[in-house]
């Protein structure tokens, strides 16, 4: 009973660590304009738009955290190897990922805004210097809070893949996270806040993104304001989630039997499926369809 | 053939030809295998190929709907196919890694490897259950914006009508709820795939490493976990990334024309998963020369 009720506070700290690393890679993202919203700041300039948006699509965000998370979680194992307190070990191992993570930020806002030169898109120096450093600084805290509950999985819950791996896999499922969420409201809500609220963008507007704030241009550290509010959030609910329920089924049920883990884990997708059916119908009931439906369908 | 002249594939065009010879080089893989390591090792690049193939399969059930669905101009989820796909399917054989580290090992191996891959199967679905629920939440309640199907008329599950909750110059938007179905349906194949393929390679490893490196079991284990799992995540790309090429960019999932393509990519994950489990067999036999 002792080590369940254990089990179930490092699942809640887990969990937790979760959230707020889901929240941070979704903002990194935004500001970086890492995720699929990148088209459209890479187009924006080829239809004649020119822009100060931060432009780094290194990789996708799963592949993208999953290789800083495997380095931040490799790095912090071999310190810990070198007999190095764990604490010290993640944090290191951490700011090491994230000077990677700065290099091909640089390296991908020089190459890609470069490649625009013939649409006369200017590489802007004091925007490599002040967005790099903030992507930075959002990318240690995913990072770090990653392998921090990669560790705690590890050592406290004793899953027995080693730290590296499992730094892999949640880094790739944080980017899978974060990426689904988060994408749509930057795409849609933050870059085409010039169209209609309500409705998706239509395509013919592609490329038209929004390139003045209220002062002045607009530059990604407004986007990483805009998108924390509600991207950021449901990115991080979304990871959090994830996390804490996967561990907490498993924490819980596991030991009773292992069958009630997979059972529990069944209904709780049922309970999602509930949810997500509940949120499908209220949409279409409070907002009503777009046009009149057609009687020859029908 | 020039690209202009190409006929669209959109629906199931099929390559009889080329699915004849994919078949026929899985059959020599597994013939090569069979000579090199009867046995156990067969029994691992069956669990492999098997394990590819449910990635594979499942990966077209993944509601996919790229750059554009990042700014609501068609349905699906706004990010790759692969990436999605591989996400919920290391969440999966995270979990079914685990169960299998607690199941005591007097257990009937069948029992084992049941309550491992359903363990791995619910994992997976449950990262997309999760997922999906969260990016109706975001599009309904972050962008007031209902979900709606750029493919079909009515959803195929609830009949909900679909053409009039299109935005004006979209595909659509969000997840309609046979999307959702599908994420689930695609998270749990994949989480199975890929459990399978971690646990057949385990017990490979469990059973080969120690004589051939002559320690005991015990000093085994974390080499042959850590070999299995690194080998799990690898196969999962290599199957996820060729269904993405199969799709070509986006899906709205199961009731999508593009499903249709999943015969195809069956047998390129069963020559791939075939040709990448017997180096994952072999590298634990030793040769017979």
């Amino acid at each position: 009973m002792e080590h369940i009720v254990f089990g179930i506070g490092i699942t809640a700290l887990a969990g937790a660590l979760a959230t707020v690393a889901g929240s941070a890679e979704d903002t990194e993202s935004n500001i970086g304009s890492q995720g699929d919203p990148n088209s459209q700041v890479q187009l924006a300039p080829q239809m004649g738009f020119l822009h100060r948006i931060f432009n780094k699509a290194v990789a996708g965000e799963p592949p993208a955290y999953g290789l800083w998370c495997c380095l931040g979680a490799g790095l912090a194992w071999a310190f810990m190897a070198m007999q190095i307190n764990p604490v010290l070990a993640i944090v290191l191992g951490a700011v090491l990922a994230t000077f990677v993570q700065g290099v091909y930020a640089t390296t991908a806002y020089v190459g890609r805004t470069a490649s625009l030169a013939k649409f006369g898109q200017p590489v802007f120096v004091d925007i490599l210097k002040s967005m790099t450093t903030v992507t930075m600084a959002h990318a240690f805290i995913a990072i770090f809070c990653t392998v921090t509950l990669c560790h705690l999985i590890n050592t406290a819950l004793g899953h027995p893949f080693p730290l590296p791996l499992l730094g892999l896999i949640w880094g790739i499922a944080l980017g899978a996270a974060g990426s689904a969420t988060g994408n749509p409201y930057y795409g849609k809500e933050r870059q085409y806040q010039n169209q209609k609220f309500g409705a998706g963008v239509p395509i013919s507007a592609s490329g038209n993104i929004v390139r003045y704030a209220e002062a002045g241009e607009r530059n990604s550290i407004d986007n990483g304001w805009f998108t924390a509010k509600i991207g950021g959030s449901a990115s991080g609910i979304c990871f959090g989630m994830i996390v804490f329920l996967e561990l907490w089924r498993t924490v819980v049920f596991e030991a009773i039997n292992p069958w009630y883990a997979i059972i529990v884990g069944v209904l709780m997708i049922l309970i999602f499926t509930v949810i997500d059916r509940y949120i499908e119908v209220w949409g279409r009931k409070t907002y009503g369809p777009y046009t009149a439906p057609k009687e020859a369908e029908a | 053939m020039s690209a202009v002249a190409a006929k669209p594939a959109a629906g199931s065009a099929m390559n009889p030809g080329a699915m004849a010879v994919g078949i026929i080089l899985t059959l020599i893989l597994v013939g090569i295998c069979y000579v090199m390591s009867p046995g156990v090792g067969l029994m691992a690049l069956i669990g492999v190929i098997i394990g590819g193939i449910l990635i594979g399969f499942g990966t077209h059930f993944v509601p996919v709907g790229g750059a554009p669905a990042a700014m609501g101009q068609a349905p699906g989820i706004a990010t790759g196919v692969a990436m999605l796909a591989t996400g919920a399917g290391v969440a999966g054989l995270f979990g079914g890694a685990w169960a299998a580290e607690t199941l005591p090992a007097t257990m009937d191996p069948m029992m084992q490897l049941i309550i491992v891959v359903c363990a791995g199967a619910v994992g997976g679905g449950l990262m997309m259950a999760i997922t999906c629920m969260m990016v109706n939440f975001l599009y309904v309640f972050g962008m007031g914006i209902p979900p709606a199907s750029g493919k079909v008329a009515n959803d195929p599950i609830t009949g909900d009508s679909q053409a009039e909750y299109k935005s004006q110059g979209t595909e659509g938007h969000g997840l309609p709820f046979v999307s959702f179905v599908g994420g689930v349906i695609g998270g749990t194949l994949g989480g199975a795939g890929g459990t399978l393929i971690y646990f057949e390679l385990l017990v490979l490893y469990e059973n080969a490493l120690p004589g051939l490196m002559n320690v005991t079991a015990a000093q085994v284990m974390p080499i042959a976990v850590s070999a299995a799992g690194m080998f799990a995540v690898g196969l999962f790309l290599v199957n996820a990334v060729l269904t993405a090429y199969n799709i070509t960019g986006t899906i709205e999932g199961p009731h999508d024309p593009k499903f249709k393509r999943w015969p195809r990519s069956i047998v390129a994950s069963a020559v791939a998963s075939a040709l990448c489990g017997l180096v994952a067999v072999l590298i634990v036999m030793p040769l017979p020369i």
